[in-house]
């Protein structure tokens, strides 16, 4: 595949500058998925210091963002990349503010988790609430190794998980909703628990746009909006 | 006969036959070029076939083509031999080479300069999530994402290896190590130390529960013991085995707190973040405390060279200062000195305790900080200590990136210094005066 291949320009500064931007954008997902993951774990096992630590830290994403954005624009400026190189800009362009909004909805969590913590821990843990969230966690990973492999098949199917986190994010609301009526006093719990998977149902969202930049990328085919059976990839 | 001489004798041969053919006919000059123009049609020929067999690369049916040709055929063919043998070899090796690291426990991934996947074994595969000869040229830091072990790689300290858990397999521990090797290439090492992890976990947890649980029957004791100690009813021939139980078992509640303490240490990962600490004021706080006590050495003397701050946290520090000035106090006799000093210069803060007590053998000097080292047992035993406070101290030291350096010569004195790194200094106390 051409575009996997980026060492093919006269100048060999422009490949280092690709390579590099690229580099930071998973270096920020790594982070991102290491929030998120914190996150989760704080909210789980009720561990206010680790959701502390998430609340700060998410500065450092923002941060991540705002410097990966100007990289990319002197990228744009200076260099004029064509078709695969501009593809790649443009979709990291993108997937930076999809791996913020990530980062903040981890921040949500962990602030819903500081929340939680001063009530007493339900005995299943929020189980349904962890079992989602290693389904986006495992959606994030699989949307940024996509990013990482160039793979259109890994980033088709990261749409498929996300139908599986809608269903589950729906029973969780309707179980919410159970709980509330059986006991008044669990509304401001059941409130917050589904807050949380609320955030979740959103981080499923933003890996999903994810793969579709990859999509985007590889075959430079726009695929938002669609049915993922009609987006079966055309032969190159 | 040499071939070279029959190739010749040949030629002599044709130029013979050309010049009697030239005698008889009488044109001697035409019919020599004749016969050499026949005789060098003759060797292209051959020089033909030779080149043709040779593109054929067909070695098995040489052509016979006499004379030194043949030489040339036999040569070619030895070097082919030759060649063919040596890269089977090359081959075998390089399959035994890749079936052993197929076979060894551990994840081998081989990096170029640029940190691109080369090559890895199947254990890396398996251990990283990494996807056959797809993922071969792409970087490794692009699917191993987690900031921890990005830091190490962009990092130039390989000596000990990264332990952390991945997303791919979130229940296991793995331990990555990075060995540099020839022109920027690295290797990396992968072992899974889940077990490890594990048992380090269960032997803290162990420590810190059974402290826990052997503290609440230790009070109970000591409760009745003061109790009998002030009970006039008591038979007085029980009144020092009272007194010595009471002592024992006030040295055990300190053991126990210090096994607490050292456990808590243990728990907390990584380096404090602390806010900056007075440790001018905190010293001269601890000189008092120590003037205090019934059995001192002559002087307790603090020399404060600086009003900088540390940052850290209090009460560790005030741990590991307090040990540090209990060891010297207890060790120093009562018509030795005790020195205590605080500076920063180039290289960081210091805290140096010196004392002129007996002295540590040299080689008990690495092994000091160890949990329940003694280098004298009768003595240490005496004096009540509870043999972890060094331990302590090395604890709150590696917590506040810092390190101990004991000094010691037998029968004159010992000195403890503790160096702290520059980062952790802090300004002083704005409005406080400076030297004294």
């Amino acid at each position: 595949m051409e575009t996997t291949d980026l060492s093919q320009h006269i100048s060999s500064r422009f490949n280092e500058d690709l390579e590099a931007v690229r580099a930071n954008l998973l270096a920020m997902g790594g982070l991102v998925e290491e929030q998120l993951r914190k996150g989760l774990g704080a909210l789980t096992d009720a561990n206010s210091a680790l959701a502390g630590e998430v609340v700060r830290d998410d500065a450092k994403v923002n941060g991540m963002e705002v410097a990966i954005d100007r990289e990319c624009l002197r990228i744009l400026a200076t260099r004029a990349p064509t078709a695969g190189d501009l593809r790649l800009v443009i979709a990291i362009i993108k997937a930076i503010t999809d791996l913020e909004r990530i980062g903040d909805e981890a921040r949500k969590i962990a602030q819903i988790s500081l929340r939680l913590a001063t009530l007493e821990q339900p005995s299943d843990r929020y189980r349904e609430v962890r079992h989602l969230g290693k389904l986006v966690e495992h959606m994030v990973h699989s949307a940024l190794d996509a990013f990482a492999r160039m793979d259109v098949d890994a980033a088709l199917r990261i749409a498929q998980l996300d139908r599986q986190v809608d269903e589950e994010y729906e029973s969780i609301q309707r179980q919410c909703v159970t709980f509330m009526m059986e006991d008044p006093r669990q509304i401001r719990r059941m409130l917050d628990v589904s807050w949380a998977a609320r955030a979740l149902e959103r981080v499923g969202d933003h890996a999903t746009n994810i793969g579709e930049y990859v999509v985007y990328m590889v075959h430079g085919q726009d695929i938002r909006h669609r049915n993922i059976e009609d987006v079966e990839p055309r032969p190159l | 006969m040499k071939i070279w001489l029959l190739v010749l004798l040949k030629l002599a041969g044709v130029l013979a036959l050309g010049l009697v053919f030239g005698l008889i006919t009488g044109r001697i000059a035409l019919c020599l070029l004749i016969a050499l123009l026949a005789y060098t049609v003759h060797r292209i020929w051959k020089l033909h076939r030779l080149v043709h067999w040779l593109r054929q690369r067909n070695y098995s049916n040489p052509p016979s083509l006499g004379g030194m040709w043949d030489e040339i055929v036999t040569e070619v063919l030895r070097l082919n031999r030759r060649k063919r043998y040596h890269k089977q070899r090359l081959v075998t090796m390089l399959h035994e080479l890749r079936d052993s690291t197929a076979a060894l426990p551990d994840g081998v991934v081989l990096l170029n300069a640029r940190g691109e996947i080369v090559r890895f074994n199947r254990m890396a595969a398996e251990m990283l999530d990494l996807h056959g000869r797809k993922d071969i040229g792409i970087r490794i830091d692009n699917l191993l994402r987690q900031p921890e072990f990005l830091k190490y790689l962009a990092g130039s300290d390989f000596s000990s290896p990264k332990v952390l858990q991945t997303s791919t397999a979130p229940e296991s521990w793995l331990s990555l190590h990075v060995l540099p090797y020839g022109e920027g290439q690295r290797i990396l090492l992968i072992r899974n130390v889940t077990r490890h992890v594990r048992l380090e976990a269960m032997r803290k947890d162990f420590v810190a529960n059974a402290s826990h649980e052997l503290r609440s029957p230790l009070t109970v004791i000591t409760g009745y013991l003061e109790t009998l100690a002030g009970d006039e009813t008591v038979n007085e021939q029980f009144g020092a085995p009272i007194a010595e139980m009471r002592r024992q078992a006030d040295r055990m509640a300190g053991i126990i707190g210090d096994l607490l303490v050292l456990s808590r240490l243990e728990a907390k990962e990584g380096e404090v973040e602390g806010e900056a600490v007075d440790v001018a004021a905190m010293l001269a706080l601890l000189r008092k405390e120590a003037l205090a006590r019934p059995r001192r050495p002559a002087s307790v003397t603090l020399t404060i060279d600086s009003q900088h701050r540390l940052l850290g946290d209090d009460i560790e520090l005030h741990s590991a200062f307090a040990n540090l000035l209990d060891n010297a106090v207890k060790y120093t006799p009562a018509e030795g000195n005790v020195a205590m000093r605080w500076w920063t210069d180039e290289a960081g803060a210091h805290f140096s305790v010196t004392d002129t007590g007996p002295g540590i053998p040299a080689e008990s000097i690495p092994r000091l900080t160890e949990r329940f080292y003694r280098v004298d047992t009768g003595r240490s035993r005496a004096s009540g200590g509870s043999g972890l406070g060094l331990a302590i101290v090395k604890h709150v030291l590696q917590r506040h990136g810092g390190q101990l350096d004991i000094a010691s010569v037998e029968g004159r004195g010992s000195t403890f210094t503790c160096h702290f790194p520059r980062r952790r200094i802090a300004p002083p106390v704005a409005g406080s005066n400076t030297g004294r």
